[in-house]
């Protein structure tokens, strides 16, 4: 909230609402209220998508269609990240279902190589043997 | 990319036989042990010492501390050659997977809950119900690959450890994907641990190097004596039941046995000629491929167990870019004769059908005495009586008992039973889930085949109980309807074509432009089998298919960029949307 600042009579009931007790109030007029300092200045930072419990995952298409790369979360198709071609790239960069897709740490490093764009170019992509 | 063709066939080896190295044996437990089993072989030393070293006891590191099946020994290989810069000759290649599969391998035991991964079935599994599994453990798996690829090792705790270390080091993902996905526990929680800690426990303890199991097989392990005459039944899914004949014999150069294989479908007469070569490993595990004639397009691959005894062979044989086809098969040592069933297993009472009692070595010129089929089915003749086949016209009375009855020929009992109905109550559509892949533009066509079962209610006029009767696989007319997961689900224009002989065919790979947001044809439908009655009743039963998305990488280790591409979906390679 630090970042934010109160710019109409909505806000600032909001920022005064959430404000803990003694920490500061509303200024005659509807002056802004400054937002009570955290207790550690590192929760200023605020990181898009962060999640601070539990490992980071990168927010992406992939995270629909957990737990499998066939199906969805419901075991069917209608949330698979689509069309694939999509997301393949993602994939084969952060090595995620390196069951799947050929992964560029290692075993397909040039695998994207012939395409720009996957979309347009899945034709060109090479199956993989290991 | 350096590749391996690691085929069945090479080089001659001898069929190495190690006594075990360990004198005491667990049956579970952690095997928190340094014990390990010691490589004695100088082809293997020379090929991988200049990694794994070995100790004055012969302990090489890492592979004295894991057992495998052939393909779990081959893709080890693989990844040698692929990523660390081995460089082996494929029949150097196939020597040590020969030596590793025989000496660090697995009993019929350990194998056989999990020879589905082996064997290539898509089928429904359980690691919670086969393994008494935790949920966890399975998820940090089968998160990414078949459970089936972890309960076929076997390996020290510090080894399991050490296979996690490995997909973290290749694949950094899988830590957050699998190992510690939905983790830590919440707190006040009495199990603390991540999934990945709860895996290397369970997996060490479950999955140990060193079993009674292994120390008795490896203790008395030999090449089976296979050669001979065998009697051939099966089932390859769509076409029926198959009965025929397998000779078996030693082989003189790299395999163990070559074969030749006859056999028909008992619905069409179709007759098939096939000619194999096979190895054993481990003293039971039969790998092998077989051809008709000099078709390469023809090839069957054969995963078997050679049951204790040297009585029964059985296992698959399979084909297809996602190994979707082929037939269940089981042989039987035929010194004698040999019954093996008859078709079809069922008939409408008051009905005149010709039943067909198949065997090897069977007696011959029958008549219709020579053929029991219990009261109230009466053998009209006889068409046909070879050592192979016993072909009768028979007719079941309108007041022929209902139910399953036991058939008799020549005074031997006949397996399975014929059955006498009334009506068809239900059809069973399998696989109840199946799945199919898109391909033919980049990628392969991974097929589904579906076949329906009929029943009837039973005694009790109730569907699905226990005294339902099971009348076979019957002929039915396919169709395709929507399984509607969103609204206006339309995936049924996309996905693909059910044929008239419940083969799905799906739909090109690709974004398709002519769908919403690019869509892929992928989607889910119901495949749905109706059967008329001969009083024109239909009866319907469906299955679920999911049309899905390729695989853009294939680990089998057999699977190789040249490997031909089988017959039977050449001629599907179109451009259909």
């Amino acid at each position: 909230m630090d970042h934010l600042k109160a710019i109409n009579q909505k806000a600032r009931r909001i920022q005064e609402h959430v404000a803990p007790p003694g920490g500061g109030s509303a200024a005659a007029g509807g002056a802004p209220v400054p937002s009570p300092l955290p207790a550690d200045p590192g929760d200023l930072d605020v990181v898009g998508l962060e999640s601070r419990e539990g490992p980071h995952i990168p927010l992406g298409c992939s995270l629909v269609f957990a737990p499998g790369w066939e199906v969805d979360s419901t075991g069917g198709t209608a949330g698979l990240c689509q069309p694939v071609e999509r997301d393949l790239f993602d994939c084969h960069l952060a090595c995620f279902w390196p069951a799947h897709v050929p992964d560029q740490l290692n075993h397909a490093p040039d695998w994207t190589g012939k395409c720009a764009a996957a979309q347009k170019d899945w034709r060109k992509i090479d199956l993989i043997f290991p | 990319m350096k590749r391996l063709a690691l085929q069945v066939g090479g080089a001659a080896v001898p069929l190495l036989l190690l006594a075990p190295a360990f004198a005491s044996a667990q049956e579970s437990g952690a095997d928190t042990t340094n014990t390990g089993i010691p490589v004695t072989d100088q082809l293997v030393i020379d090929s991988c010492d200049r990694c794994h070293a070995v100790d004055d006891d012969g302990m090489m590191t890492r592979v004295s501390y894991m057992r495998k099946t052939p393909e779990g020994w081959q893709q080890s290989i693989r990844r040698m050659v692929t990523l660390n810069d081995v460089e082996l000759d494929p029949e150097v290649a196939r020597d040590i997977v020969r030596y590793l599969s025989d000496s660090h391998g697995l009993a019929p035991e350990e194998l056989r809950p999990g020879r589905f991964e082996v064997e290539r079935r898509l089928i429904d599994w359980s690691y919670e119900e086969s393994h008494e599994g935790d949920e966890d453990v399975d998820r940090v798996c089968s998160s990414c690959h078949s459970m089936g690829r972890v309960v076929i090792q076997r390996r020290t705790k510090e080894e399991w450890d050490l296979l996690m270390a490995m997909h973290r080091g290749y694949y950094p993902l899988s830590d957050t994907q699998g190992f510690r996905r939905f983790g830590p526990p919440a707190p006040g929680a009495t199990d603390t641990r991540q999934p990945m800690d709860k895996a290397v426990a369970e997996l060490s303890g479950k999955f140990p190097l060193t079993t009674a199991q292994w120390t008795s097989w490896s203790a008395t392990m030999r090449p089976p004596r296979l050669a001979g005459t065998w009697a051939l039944k099966g089932h390859d899914p769509g076409k029926g039941p198959i009965y025929g004949m397998v000779e078996i014999s030693e082989a003189a150069d790299g395999a163990d046995f070559t074969t030749r294989v006859s056999y028909a479908y008992a619905r069409s007469g179709e007759q098939v000629e096939r000619e194999g070569r096979a190895i054993i490993y481990t003293g039971y595990q039969w790998r092998g491929r077989s051809f008709e004639g000099a078709d390469a397009m023809s090839v069957l691959r054969e995963v078997m167990m050679v049951e204790r005894g040297w009585g029964e062979i059985n296992g698959r044989w399979f084909a297809g870019d996602y190994d979707e086809f082929g037939p269940d098969v089981t042989l039987l040592r035929a010194d004698g004769p040999v019954v093996l069933g008859l078709h079809p297993v069922a008939m409408r009472s008051g009905s005149t059908t010709t039943v067909t009692v198949h065997g090897v070595n069977l007696p011959t010129g029958l008549g219709t005495a020579d053929l029991d089929l219990g009261p109230g089915v009466e053998v009209v003749s006889v068409a046909r009586s070879d050592s192979e086949v016993l072909a009768a016209e028979v007719t079941a009375s309108d007041n022929a008992a209902v139910g399953a009855r036991d058939v008799f020929l020549a005074g031997r009992p006949v397996p399975g039973h014929l059955t006498v109905y009334e009506t068809v109550d239900r059809i069973l559509v399998t696989p109840e889930a199946g799945m199919a892949r898109l391909g033919g533009g980049a990628f392969p066509k991974g097929f589904a085949q579906f076949e329906a079962t009929a029943f009837s209610d039973g005694p009790d006029g109730k569907p699905e109980t226990d005294d339902d009767l099971n009348l076979g696989f019957v002929d039915v007319e396919w169709s395709m309807e929507e399984y509607s997961a969103i609204f206006d689900d339309d995936d049924i224009e996309y996905v693909g074509t059910l044929g008239t002989d419940g083969l799905f065919q799906p739909a090109l790979d690709g974004p398709n432009p002519n769908r919403d947001g690019l869509r892929n044809n992928v989607g889910d439908v119901w495949t749905v089998a109706t059967y008329r009655g001969p009083d024109g009743k239909e009866v319907r039963g469906r299955a679920h298919l999911i049309v899905t998305v390729p695989l853009y990488m294939r680990w089998e280790p057999w699977r190789v960029q040249e490997m031909p591409i089988p017959r039977r979906r050449t001629s599907d390679m179109g451009n259909e949307r």
